[in-house]
């Protein structure tokens, strides 16, 4: 099923915006947070969630290993 | 979530769209704005403190150089207008009130017109692209919260 992207915005009551773009990954996100800094001004700050990597909006985990943790004085 | 971002909202804006916001603030903070049209004149006995918004600009097309807006409550009153460099100010004038409190009411009055701007900006232009608010609502410390989605199936 395919999500429709949506906004989560909050403006303080002294005039600072912040912006979740929920349900899109990878560029389009960016684009879609790009459309709100070109409207508001200033961006301060921009942080990747792991929705971002996902091609269908799942968190995964990459770079499991299997097996014992090796000692470090095990060689 | 996919990001989140912080944003500082620059008011850049035409005379309208200030007194726009200065109603939504005149009315979230108990003011009301002087009726007639008329600017009303600062009292001449009440100590004043004016404040620019530093990340703003009133756009002049159509505005006569020294307009402003006056709201009113019992203990001040503030005018909103713009210097000469174009940028918006906000001035406090109260026979009752002190220098520090003169000084933190123009700072929440500033903080709530960038916040009023901001407001209207950002609906007006999203739902322009088809965007519709699907959820707002205002927090106890008046923090204005939105859902917005895209009008069509998808963006």
């Amino acid at each position: 099923m395919t999500k429709i992207p949506e906004y989560k915005i909050e403006i303080t009551n002294d005039g600072q915006v912040r912006v979740e773009v929920v349900g899109s990954q990878g560029q389009q996100c960016f684009e879609l947070a790009d459309l709100i800094r070109d409207i508001v001004g200033h961006e301060e700050s921009r942080q990747k969630t792991a929705e971002y990597y996902s091609q269908d909006g799942s968190v995964h985990i990459q770079g499991m290993q299997h097996g014992r943790v090796r000692d470090q004085t095990d060689h | 979530m996919s990001a989140v971002c912080v944003l500082t909202p620059i008011v850049i804006g035409s005379w309208p769209m200030i007194a726009t916001a200065v109603g939504g603030v005149a009315a979230s903070l108990g003011f009301s704005v002087a009726t007639g049209g008329h600017e009303v004149e600062q009292k001449k006995t009440g100590n004043t403190v004016e404040t620019e918004l530093a990340d703003s600009e009133v756009i002049t097309e159509g505005v006569s150089h020294g307009q402003s807006i006056t709201i009113q409550r019992d203990d001040a009153t503030v005018r909103i207008g713009r210097d000469e460099r174009g940028r918006c100010t906000v001035c406090v004038t109260s026979d009752n009130l002190s220098k520090a409190e003169m000084k933190a009411l123009g700072d929440e009055v500033s903080g709530r017109l960038i916040q009023q701007f901001t407001y209207h900006k950002l609906v007006t232009e999203l739902k322009q692209r088809r965007f519709e608010v699907v959820e707002e609502h205002m927090t106890e410390d008046a923090s204005i919260q939105m859902r917005i989605r895209f009008g069509g199936s998808s963006i």
